[in-house]
């Protein structure tokens, strides 16, 4: 993809579709380094499952469950010379503590890096499509960090539904105020 | 043209050619496998220098009837396993992009 924040954008709709109530992105950067990490409470998947993601043809076509998302966020990372990690739980086998964690390693001055792109419209579109799931998002830059909690704002906004236009417009100039702090 | 004829008339190297008699029908260049998912036409030929295991997954969707591989890139081992169990044509030209691409004009 031309941004990776179009494959968090991706990532993230698996722990959707996996029906997560509660999805965390981090990106923790430093001067040469990026590593986005995709943590959530959904299904989690079988061990075999687990195994398969990575490989496009598990996927692809008959079942198309989660579609070449994965295979080629492992691809961007790893032509950085970075990598792909999935760990997963599933609910059969942890019915207390399920879920999966996606995390990719990015060298972020190779020249194969794929830069992260406009991040903040991957999120809004992620809160305006599953409103009722808790959003964490931090990213952690050389010089700062930007955060977002959904359930914080919940607390504030009170009846007010977090997809209502006037508030998905404020979170998005609320990050945008924490990135230009931070000195992104 | 048939994926056969294309590869003998502009001299490229068949690699895994399942399905010779194929009909190629138009032509896509790029190798952002994203991007050339969303664009490469059923029965297309796709011209890319990129020859991963993803390529050959971009192919099968996208559907296109016969791989490229310019600047003389192979495929190795798995990669080539996959383009057979998928029913992939893929030839390899020793030329870039841009001239392999001048070799197709006005067959496809």
């Amino acid at each position: 993809m031309k941004e990776l924040s179009l494959n968090i954008l991706d990532i993230a709709e698996n722990s959707v579709k996996a029906g997560a109530s509660e999805v965390k992105i981090s990106l923790e950067e430093t001067d040469e380094t990026l590593k986005i990490t995709v943590s959530d409470n959904g299904c989690g998947m079988k061990e075999d499952f687990l195994k398969s993601v990575t490989d496009p043809f598990t996927t692809t076509r008959t079942t198309r469950k989660v579609g070449l998302g994965i295979p080629l966020f492992k691809m961007e990372a790893e032509q950085t010379g970075g990598s792909l990690s999935i760990e997963s739980r599933h609910v059969e086998l942890y019915p207390e503590n399920h879920g999966t964690t996606t995390s990719a390693l990015f060298y972020k001055n190779h020249i194969d890096f794929i830069p992260l792109g406009d991040v903040i419209s991957s999120l809004v579109v992620l809160i305006q499509g599953s409103p009722d799931i808790r959003w964490r998002y931090t990213h952690t830059l050389p010089h700062g960090e930007v955060s977002l909690d959904t359930d914080e704002l919940r607390e504030v906004l009170g009846d007010v539904p977090l997809s209502a236009p006037e508030v998905l417009s404020w979170i998005s100039e609320y990050l945008g105020e924490q990135y230009a702090e931070a000195g992104a | 043209m048939t994926a056969g004829g294309i590869i003998e008339e502009c001299g490229f190297k068949a690699l895994c050619l399942p399905f010779p008699d194929r009909n190629v029908s138009g032509c896509y260049i790029g190798d952002l496998l994203s991007w050339v998912m969303g664009r490469a036409e059923s029965d297309n030929v796709w011209v890319t220098i990129m020859s991963n295991i993803n390529t050959v997954a971009v192919a099968s969707l996208s559907d296109v009837s016969l791989v490229v591989l310019a600047e003389g890139v192979t495929l190795d081992g798995e990669v080539l396993r996959a383009a057979e169990e998928k029913g992939i044509n893929v030839a390899s030209s020793p030329d870039a992009s841009f001239e392999t691409a001048s070799k197709l004009f006005g067959k496809v």
